[in-house]
């Protein structure tokens, strides 16, 4: 018990000293321009692509739409592979159980197929 | 697990391959007369309704997460029939107003069945966060049905923000419950409460209860209730007004009332405290509207207090006269609401201006709203005194005198806001004399809810009966 405590309480403080760290020897190391401020100073370090324009906006929900059809397939998928691992231990029931879960998915992606879901325009 | 594990689930299956049936049916249809679709569902509920009678429902399923008993069994029909009479009142109204999202509007409403369905005989906690999700996510789309309309996105975004909020909140307290007494079967969470009686369990069972309780919309939860029915489509709010309510009171039950009420001795005075709140503050709010639908929210509220009242009694007497009440309320509600409906669709607004004079333009839906509001006033001989009556009497012997004494004025108060609708229709004068134009499913709604609450007003002995015998089969 007391144990698992430590390790935690030993996680925690490391997890405090490496970002302090991380600042700490940045602090030293970095290098410094004359200038106090200038644009290149203000950019994001490091975080991809320099945003252009209010991220406030709204989105079309059609890619909310095909957000929801993709989960169709992720899910599809991550019930596939403990199936395909038991299928010798279960035989044609384990075959039937996963004809009738893909037969209901595939009605789901005739559904949206049919209703415009993925056209887009 | 085999086939044959499946069978207490039978209404369940029925529903679920009727909604996926209708759902290939759907893509076929050629867009255009959709009718078939809404004909073909209330096809699946009568099915599910003879299922209840003909197949072997009793027995545990799905590992012993669920059991099927005759309170199941009772509660089943109840839902089945919320779900067909909002179904059938909607057939005139639907092909009309959104004739492209037909297929739509009856999926939604199966599966919120098939949840409700599932609740009736849940026998552990994840089950019974999962049915209870599957009954709610379709109803806060089937809110915003008349998406053009701003009124109806408020009170559905209303009903969503509330019902996630609920949902969280009874999740954490199932978390606590089951962290508690490390096991997710309530027969075993109820028996750790009797065993080690803890302020932590009483804490996960009270942050349940009132997540519950936002469903129901007893007080202090109730603010979504009105704005929800008065914006969304008014035989939607038949359902939802009867369906989901009935289906959170069996939650309560499932979940407060195993091992001789354990769970519920730990929030007694929570429910007692919302019970009366309910029915008081219901009470005073209704008097003062002037929107139907406003006033029938309201009234709802203080009838969802009477509901808590039976729930806290926790006996066999207490348990039959909330599943009567249940039954009673089903068809008294749905009937109100669908003429409220008939005469939306005659061009009124909901506002009890719009029932001013309606003796003279269809004595058929004036009658049928009087005798529904009396209903739910509980005046003698309909069903809403019978109802209202057990449930005293149940809470009168578990020892809560004050508060039926507070239920039976409260009643005579309300008896006050709902002959406001009366006096309209009857005493009130309008230019019109034409016939209000009534579709056939609608004629056909209310005089089966007519029929159902004279009937189980004149006769209330042999669904009194059945009533008990749930009751027993339950509580054992």
């Amino acid at each position: 018990m007391l144990d698992s405590w430590t390790q935690a309480l030993v996680f925690l403080l490391l997890s405090f000293a490496v970002p302090i760290a991380m600042l700490v020897v940045g602090m030293v190391l970095r290098v410094r321009s004359r200038r106090k401020t200038s644009p290149i100073k203000h950019e994001i370090y490091e975080c991809g692509e320099e945003p252009d324009g209010p991220a406030w906006i709204r989105f079309h929900p059609r890619y909310y739409v095909v957000a929801l059809v993709f989960v169709l397939f992720d899910v599809e998928a991550a019930f596939l592979f403990p199936w395909a691992l038991g299928i010798r231990d279960n035989g044609w029931l384990a075959i039937a159980d996963m004809t009738l879960f893909l037969g209901i998915l595939v009605i789901g992606w005739a559904y949206a197929v049919r209703k415009g879901a993925i056209q887009w325009q | 697990m085999t086939w044959t594990d499946l069978a207490p689930l039978g209404v369940e299956l029925i529903l679920l391959a009727g909604a996926l049936s209708l759902l290939i049916v759907d893509l076929i249809l050629p867009p255009g007369d959709k009718r078939i679709l809404g004909i073909g569902t209330l096809g699946v509920f009568l099915a599910g309704l003879l299922a209840t009678w003909t197949l072997p429902l009793d027995g545990l399923a799905l590992g012993g997460a669920y059991e099927g008993d005759a309170m199941g069994v009772f509660l089943k029909r109840v839902f089945l029939l919320s779900g067909a009479l909002a179904v059938l009142a909607v057939q005139g109204h639907g092909p009309k107003a959104w004739p492209r999202r037909q297929g739509e509007y009856h999926q939604l409403i199966l599966y919120s069945v098939l949840g409700m369905s599932l609740l009736s005989g849940v026998r552990d906690l994840i089950l019974l966060a999962v049915a209870f999700e599957l009954m709610g996510v379709p109803l806060y789309a089937l809110a915003a049905w008349q998406k053009r309309d701003a009124g109806a996105a408020e009170g559905a975004l209303k009903l969503y923000l509330t019902g996630a909020v609920s949902s969280a909140a009874t999740l954490y307290g199932f978390s606590v419950l089951y962290g508690l007494s490390g096991s997710t079967r309530i027969a075993d969470v109820a028996a750790a409460v009797s065993a080690h009686p803890s302020p932590l369990l009483a804490l996960g069972a009270t942050v349940a209860v009132a997540g519950m309780g936002f469903k129901l919309g007893v007080v202090p939860f109730h603010m979504w209730v009105p704005d929800t029915y008065e914006g969304s489509p008014t035989p939607f709010i038949a359902f939802l007004s009867v369906g989901p309510k009935a289906a959170g009171a069996a939650a309560l039950v499932q979940l407060l009332l195993p091992g001789h009420g354990a769970l519920l001795g730990t929030v007694m005075e929570l429910f007692l405290v919302l019970s009366a709140a309910s029915l008081v503050l219901a009470t005073l709010m209704a008097l003062p509207q002037s929107n139907v639908k406003r006033l029938l929210a309201f009234s709802g509220i203080g009838h969802m207090g009477i509901l808590l009242m039976a729930i806290a009694t926790g006996t066999v007497d207490g348990l039959a006269s909330l599943l009567f009440y249940l039954l009673g309320y089903l068809f008294t509600n749905a009937g109100a609401f669908v003429v409220v409906h008939a005469i939306r669709e005659d061009g009124g607004d909901d506002s009890i201006d719009s029932f001013n004079g309606l003796v003279h333009r269809s004595w058929f839906l004036s009658g049928a709203m009087l005798l529904f509001l009396l209903s739910l006033a509980g005046v003698p001989f309909v069903v809403g005194f019978w109802a209202k009556l057990f449930v005293f009497m149940a809470a009168w012997q578990a020892g809560f005198e004050w508060l039926v004494i507070l239920g039976a004025l409260v009643s005579v108060l309300s008896l006050f806001y709902y002959l406001r609708v009366a006096k309209a229709m009857f005493m009130g004068t309008t230019e019109r004399r034409d016939e209000v134009p009534m579709h056939w499913s609608v004629r056909l709604a209310v005089s089966i809810c007519l029929i159902a609450i004279t009937g189980m007003g004149l006769y209330p002995n042999p669904f009194v009966a059945v009533a008990e015998a749930a009751a027993k089969a339950f509580l054992g």
